[in-house]
């Protein structure tokens, strides 16, 4: 058995694992209500992990997806009022617009995407801090029901988030497997210098994938105050951490090219069972944060391909 | 795009080239900031009818205020020189804000524990807690180095670790450290800056002194300059960098002490904003990201710019929410600027 083919089967096995393990310690954790609530909510992290793996899967990296879901809530917040469910519209605008000049900078400006991508979010920060007046704000309750009650709420038995998080992974998946862009995608993550030589126009796929990143960072944010109810400049604080973990775990590698959006989605249920597991252990919130560094660094390095780290990354 | 590029900068033969500029640029903008935000306060005062005669009645350029500025800028000053090290050899190191936060809080819990005040045993817990930010160094050069991950997301998954562990230890309360002693670093003041100041100072010498005149600082700059070549010419560039993560997880604890001193209180959020703050410091200073180019009296002048720019937006009454895109987009400025275009085929 060679470890090298065994590799792209860790994260769904890893999945399987950890379920068995906390199962028959905790068989309650198999009550489908009880799994199905666990599922629904970790939903914006989902989103936001999905938004990720497009930075990830070119060799780059997202540090501002957090507080541009900030960003969101607070813009979200603000403008229910005046433009109803179009304030989807804005945000998801707002997202593609950051994201993209990201990119901008990363690709035709040659600055490292994690500073630039760190540096945009101190720009989004400052926005949702002139827009929210740096105060938490509340969203009327009548017009945020009228306008998008319909994300929250159960028909059959199968909450909406869930349906939300499926067409979104499904357009992901779509994108990327399916799609021209899909394979630019891939081409310039397993080897950004052959894909431009074969003449494809690598910058414009690397601004695309980090705009589609703020896309996602967006369409989480907005779920979060929608969930929540308002918005303020750290509402999403914490899920950066969790996102770059999921994309990880399930199998993305940080050096790109390989795993994709069904992997983030495994990677994703590879955190809630951990997150299940240790509320279930009782160990507490303040202790998560340390046991997902650790489970990061494991995760990278176990997927890093090392072959291409060579003269790139230091 | 890179045709033009290479046009504009053709007159090679004139004095004042690229590489000049490049470095002097630093220096040039905090001037041209401290000539600035006194005469944006002029303007007001002339467009309101005051009497005010151009920085000698300024409220920026005073003494008080420049006392204001070191004060916040020691902290800043000293985590931003440990990541220059790394940043010279090419590496990054993000895992600040959590080596901050637990050496702030082991400090503090060693403080209490030994005595409470400096005149006691509790001295100890000083150099206790440099030790603290060595081996969390230590273990994030070891991460990045004997697992091979690079290094920004190396650290950044070890500052998760160590805000976590921070996080564990006090389980989000704060600790006061009200030893009238170590507060002086804040209090006690000689010739108007108190001596945290000249501590920074200190340690800005002793950085300067590793930097130019020990192998190791040496070492950090052939590393930065070319790995292969340093690899090939027999350098142990492993052990280089894993000292060079040490050497600035002791000064991320300096940092912390001095945080901790002004303050005084240790908790988990000490660390916070460190991390954009130093490396915006040091790419603001001069201090190129490929590594190689730079050094500590770059970071000083980085330091002092965003300082500056923080302290006099304040001062002329801007709105404090506009600071984090300032600094953002001048980050973003900085690196372009220090980039050789030429040189670079693609960046990730």
């Amino acid at each position: 058995m060679d470890i090298e083919k065994l590799k792209p089967h860790f994260p769904w096995i890893t999945l399987l694992v950890l379920v068995l393990i906390v199962g028959v310690v905790n068989p309650v954790f198999f009550d489908p209500a009880g799994l199905v609530s666990l599922v629904a909510d970790v939903v914006p992290l989902f989103i936001m992990a999905l938004g990720m793996t497009f930075a990830i899967y070119i060799g780059g990296i997202d540090l501002s997806m957090q507080q541009m879901a900030n960003m969101v809530t607070v813009i979200a917040t603000v403008y229910l009022a005046n433009f109803g469910i179009g304030v989807a519209l804005i945000a998801i605008l707002a997202g593609f617009i950051v994201g993209g000049i990201s990119g901008y900078v990363t690709t035709r400006l040659y600055v490292p995407s994690f500073v630039s991508t760190l540096a945009m979010g101190f720009v989004a920060l400052s926005i949702a801090k002139w827009l929210s007046g740096q105060r938490a704000l509340h969203m009327d309750a009548t017009l945020r029901n009228d306008s998008f009650g319909w994300m929250f709420g159960n028909t059959a038995g199968i909450p909406h988030e869930l349906v939300i998080a499926g067409l979104l992974l499904f357009i992901a998946w779509f994108l990327q497997t399916r799609t021209t862009f899909g394979r630019s995608l891939k081409a310039v993550g397993a080897g950004e210098l052959a894909a431009v030589a074969s003449g494809l126009n690598v910058d414009r796929v690397k601004i695309l994938a980090f705009a589609i990143s703020g896309v996602f960072a967006a369409i989480a944010g907005l779920m979060f105050s929608v969930k929540l109810s308002g918005g303020d400049a750290n509402l999403a604080n914490g899920f950066l951490l969790l996102a770059i973990v999921a994309v990880l775990v399930g199998g993305t590698p940080l050096t790109g090219g390989v795993g994709g959006v069904i992997n983030t989605l495994i990677g994703t249920l590879i955190v809630m069972v951990i997150r299940a597991a240790m509320v279930y252990l009782e160990i507490d919130a303040t202790q998560q944060q340390m046991i997902f560094g650790i489970v990061l660094i494991a995760a990278i390095a176990l997927t890093i391909d090392r072959s291409k780290l060579r003269g790139i990354v230091k | 795009m890179s045709a033009t590029t290479s046009n504009l900068e053709a007159p090679a033969p004139s004095r004042i080239n690229r590489e000049v500029l490049v470095k002097w640029a630093p220096l040039l903008v905090l001037g041209v900031l401290l000539l600035l935000f006194p005469a944006l306060e002029w303007l007001e005062d002339f467009r309101e009818g005051k009497d005010h005669i151009y920085l000698l009645d300024s409220r920026f350029f005073s003494i008080r205020n420049a006392a204001r500025i070191a004060i916040a800028a020691a902290p800043a000053l000293m985590v931003a020189i440990g990541v220059t090290f790394i940043i010279l050899m090419g590496s990054i190191d993000l895992s600040m804000e959590g080596t901050v936060s637990v050496c702030a809080v082991l400090f503090a819990f060693m403080f209490l524990a030994l005595g409470g005040t400096l005149a006691s045993w509790a001295w100890i817990a000083i150099p206790g807690a440099l030790v603290v930010g060595a081996v969390m160094g230590f273990l994030n050069g070891l991460v990045h180095v004997k697992l091979q991950i690079p290094s920004f997301m190396a650290s950044l998954a070890m500052g998760f670790v160590g805000t976590g562990f921070a996080l564990l230890l006090t389980g989000g309360d704060r600790i006061r450290i009200e030893d009238e002693l170590f507060r002086s670093l804040l209090t006690v003041r000689w010739l108007n800056f108190p001596i945290m100041v000249y501590v920074a100072l200190a340690m800005l010498l002793l950085a300067w002194f590793i930097q130019s005149r020990t192998t190791l600082g040496r070492n950090f700059y052939a590393v930065g300059g070319g790995e292969e070549l340093a690899k090939a010419s027999g350098l142990n560039v492993s052990r280089v960098r894993i000292m060079g993560f040490t050497l600035a997880g002791v000064f991320f604890a300096m940092g912390a002490l001095l945080a901790v001193g002004r303050i005084g209180i240790a908790e988990t959020a000490t660390g916070n904003n460190f991390m954009f703050v130093s490396i915006t410091a040091v790419v603001v200073g001069g201090t190129a990201l490929w590594g190689g180019i730079g050094g500590v009296w770059n970071t000083l002048i980085g330091v002092l710019i965003v300082n500056v720019i923080n302290n006099g937006m304040v001062v002329i009454g801007l709105p404090n929410w506009i600071q984090d895109a300032t600094l953002g987009l001048l980050v973003i400025t900085a690196v372009v600027l220090s980039t050789d275009r030429k040189s670079v085929s693609f960046v990730k």
